[in-house]
C-alpha cells in the first residue's frame, strides 16, 4: 500500500495552497508531533486509510514545532497533540461529537473504519451546504479528553 | 477387432478335426505376395492349434523385403549429404511401407497374444489378468515354461517387483495344470514369434525415426521425430498429413473409438501427441490447451515439409519456441490486484427497482385507507377514542356521520387477482365433512363419468335458494331476457 506518500507541510504558504486550492474534497490537516505516541497511531491510520479515501478526501500533515505555522496553531487554538482539523472548498468544517471544541477532532481514532466514517459525513454534510455536521460515531468511541492536562 | 473375432472362431472350431487342415494352407498362401493381413482368409478354415496358421506375416514376401532393406539401411547412419528426401525416392517410398508395416506387426502381435494366452490358460490362468502386454506376457510365459513352483523361476527385469510379488502368490494357488509337451514347445515358439515381431518392430521403427529428420525436418522439430513418424503413417504420407485440418491431427492415434449412438467421452482427445516431449512436460491443467496449439503448428510444419519450404527445419523450431513461451505465460500468476479508494459518497445513485413484485411487497407495509382514515379528525367535534371519554386510542374519521360512505369496507388490493374467489368455490374435494362414499365424480347415464359435477356449478348460479346472489362478489351477470 502507497502508505509512506502523506505529505508534510511546514510552511504557512503551503498550507494555504493546500487548503485554497483542493476543489471538492476534503482536506484533512493533522497538527502534532512526529515524536508523540498517539500522534505515530493516528499517522498510522491516517496514511492506511489515505487511499481509500482519496476520491474525497486529501491528508497532510503539520508539523507543529515549526515557525511559521504557530500562527495556525494560535489561530485554530490547538493545545492538544494530536488535533485534525478539516477543510473543504476554504471553508472550516466543524463537527459536533459531544465534546466541547467543535472546531478540531483531538486524539486519535480506534480503527480505520472510525476515520472514514467522519471523514464521510464531514463530505456528505460539506455537500450539503452545511459548516457543521454530527459524529457518526458512538460516545464510547470519541476520544475524551480532560483540559486538566496541558502538553503545550 | 477381426484377429479377436478370429480366435473366437477358432475355438469354436478346434472342436472339429485339425491336423488336415494346416500343410495346404500353408503351401498355398506362402506363394502369395499380398499384404500382411491375411486374416480375413483365415477366416473360413482357422485352425487354432498349429500357430503358422494364425499368424502368417512372417512369412509374406512383403515383410521379407521390408526387413531385410532397412537392416541394410540402418547401419548406415546418417547421410552424406542433409538433402530433403524427394517424394519419389525410394528411400521414400520404404519408409511409407515401413509405416504400415509396423501397424501390421502390431496386429500380429495381438493375434499370437491371443494364441498364447489361450493355450497358457491351462497353465496359468490369472496370468493374463495380471499382465496385460503382449510382450511382458510372452516373456514371462518362457521364463516360467511348464514350472510349477515359482520360486525356482527368477522374473526381475521382466517386469515391476510388484507384480512379481502378485504372480509368485497367484500362482501358489492357482488352478492351473501342468502342460503337455506338445502344447508346451506350441507355446514356447509363439513366444518366440512375438519376441522376434517385436524387436522387427523397433527396428523398424528406429529406422524411420533416424530418416525421419531428412523427410520432414519442420515437424520432427515440433514434436520429435518418433511422434512425426508416427502421425506421417497413420496419415498415409507426408501430403496426405498435410491436408489434414489441425483438429484431425490432434485425434491420429487415439484408441479410443467411440460407438455409434453411445459416445464415450475420453478425459482428454489426443493420439500420438500425448507422446511428445512439449505435452509430457507441460502440466495437468494446461493439459488441454497445449495440446490444441501442438496440433495446429505442427499441421502448420507439416504443410510446409511437404512443400519444401524450409529444408532447413528452422520454421519447426522457431514453432517449438513459441509453443513454449506461450506454455510459460499460462504459467504466470494473474497480476496482483491493487485495492481501489473508496467511492466519493451519493455520487452514484441508488438503483431503484420496480415492478409487480416490489408493489407487492410494498403493499404489506403500505399504510391503508382505513388507516388514513384514523388519522384525520374532524373539525371542531371531539374524537371518539376506544374506551370512551377522551381515553384510548382515538378513532378519527372513522364512523362518522359526514364522512360520505355508509360503511368502512377493506379495500380490496387492485393487484390481488379477482378470480380466486371463483377458483375456491370450484374445488373438487370436500371439507371432510361427507362421509367415506361420496366422489366428486358424477355419473351420467348418458355420457358415462363426468369430472364436473354439474350440480355443484348449477348450486352457485342459481344459489341454494337461502343465499341471495345480489350481492355476490363473484357473481357475474347472469342471463338478461328480454321480456
Amino acid at each position: 500500500m502507497a502508505s509512506l506518500l502523506l505529505p508534510t507541510l511546514t510552511t504557512k504558504r503551503e498550507i494555504d495552497t493546500i487548503i485554497r486550492d483542493t476543489l471538492d474534497k476534503v482536506v484533512v490537516l493533522r497538527f502534532g508531533r512526529a515524536s508523540d505516541a498517539s500522534c505515530l497511531q493516528l499517522d498510522d491510520i491516517l496514511s492506511k486509510t489515505s487511499r481509500d479515501v482519496s476520491r474525497f478526501a486529501t491528508v497532510g500533515l503539520v508539523d507543529v514545532d515549526s515557525e511559521e505555522v504557530k500562527v495556525y496553531v494560535e489561530y485554530f487554538d490547538i493545545t492538544l497533540m494530536p488535533a485534525i482539523v478539516f477543510f473543504f472548498n476554504a471553508h472550516h468544517m466543524k463537527m459536533d461529537s459531544g465534546t466541547a471544541d467543535h472546531t478540531k477532532w483531538i486524539g486519535s481514532f480506534h480503527s480505520k473504519q472510525d476515520f472514514i466514517d467522519v471523514v464521510e459525513a464531514i463530505f456528505r454534510g460539506a455537500m450539503k451546504g452545511k459548516l457543521i455536521v454530527t459524529c457518526p460515531l458512538p460516545p464510547e468511541r470519541i476520544p475524551r479528553f480532560q483540559l486538566l492536562f496541558k502538553d503545550v | 477387432m477381426a484377429s479377436l473375432a478370429d480366435s473366437f472362431l477358432a475355438d469354436l472350431e478346434e472342436l472339429s478335426d485339425e491336423e488336415n487342415y494346416p500343410e495346404e494352407e500353408t503351401a498355398e498362401l506362402a506363394d502369395a505376395e499380398c499384404d500382411g493381413n491375411t486374416d480375413m482368409q483365415d477366416l473360413e478354415s482357422l485352425n487354432y492349434d498349429d500357430l503358422d496358421s494364425v499368424s502368417k506375416l512372417q512369412r509374406t514376401q512383403r515383410y521379407k523385403d521390408i526387413m531385410q532393406k532397412v537392416e541394410e539401411a540402418l547401419p548406415k547412419g546418417e547421410r552424406d549429404e542433409s538433402t530433403f528426401l524427394v517424394e519419389e525416392d525410394p528411400e521414400y517410398q520404404l519408409i511409407v511401407n515401413c509405416n504400415s508395416l509396423s501397424v501390421d506387426i502390431e496386429n500380429e502381435i495381438v493375434i499370437i497374444h491371443n494364441f498364447i494366452r489361450d493355450k497358457y490358460r491351462l497353465k496359468f490362468p490369472e496370468l493374463e489378468s495380471l499382465v496385460h502386454h503382449p510382450i511382458d506376457y510372452a516373456r514371462v510365459v518362457k521364463k516360467i515354461g511348464n514350472e510349477t513352483d515359482l520360486t525356482l523361476v527368477d522374473l526381475e527385469g521382466l517386469l515391476p517387483s510388484a507384480i512379481i510379488m502378485v504372480v509368485s502368490v497367484t500362482a501358489s494357488t492357482t488352478t492351473g495344470k501342468p502342460l503337455p509337451e506338445e502344447t508346451l514347445a506350441k507355446t514356447i515358439e509363439a513366444c518366440d514369434r512375438a519376441l522376434v515381431l517385436d524387436s522387427a518392430k523397433k527396428k523398424v521403427l528406429e529406422f524411420v525415426e533416424s530418416r525421419m529428420g531428412y523427410i520432414a525436418p519442420n515437424l520432427s522439430a515440433i514434436v520429435g521425430s518418433a511422434v512425426a513418424s508416427r502421425l506421417v503413417g497413420s496419415a498415409g504420407g507426408l501430403s496426405a498429413l498435410a491436408k489434414m485440418p489441425a483438429c484431425n491431427v490432434q485425434l491420429l492415434g487415439t484408441k479410443k473409438k467411440n460407438l455409434a449412438g453411445m459416445s464415450r467421452a475420453s478425459a482428454l482427445n489426443v493420439g500420438f501427441l500425448e507422446q511428445t516431449e512439449m505435452f509430457q512436460s507441460t502440466p495437468e491443467p494446461l493439459r488441454a490447451r497445449v495440446v490444441r496449439v501442438l496440433s495446429a503448428k505442427s499441421a502448420l510444419a507439416a504443410r510446409i515439409d511437404s512443400v519444401r519450404g524450409d529444408p532447413t527445419g528452422k520454421a519447426g523450431r522457431d514453432f517449438r519456441e513459441g509453443i513454449r513461451k506461450k506454455v510459460e505465460k499460462w504459467q504466470e500468476p494473474p497480476p496482483a490486484k491493487l485495492p481501489k479508494p473508496l467511492p466519493v459518497p451519493d455520487s452514484e445513485p441508488k438503483k431503484k427497482r420496480g415492478g409487480r413484485r416490489l408493489r407487492k411487497m410494498k403493499e404489506r407495509y403500505a399504510i391503508t385507507e382505513l388507516m388514513k382514515q384514523k388519522n384525520r379528525m374532524p373539525f371542531g367535534k371531539e374524537e371518539e377514542t376506544s374506551l370512551g371519554d377522551g381515553l384510548g386510542e382515538g378513532f378519527g374519521m372513522l364512523g362518522q356521520a359526514g364522512s360520505g360512505k355508509l360503511r368502512i369496507s377493506v379495500a380490496q388490493s387492485k393487484l390481488k387477482p379477482k378470480a380466486t374467489k371463483k377458483f375456491k368455490e370450484k374445488s373438487y374435494g370436500s371439507s371432510g365433512a361427507t362421509s367415506g362414499l361420496t366422489s366428486s365424480l358424477a355419473f351420467t347415464p348418458v355420457q358415462g363419468i363426468e369430472l364436473t359435477n354439474p350440480q355443484a356449478l348449477g348450486s352457485s348460479l342459481l344459489g341454494s335458494g337461502t343465499q341471495s346472489t345480489y350481492f355476490s362478489e363473484t357473481g357475474t351477470f347472469s342471463k338478461i331476457k328480454r321480456t
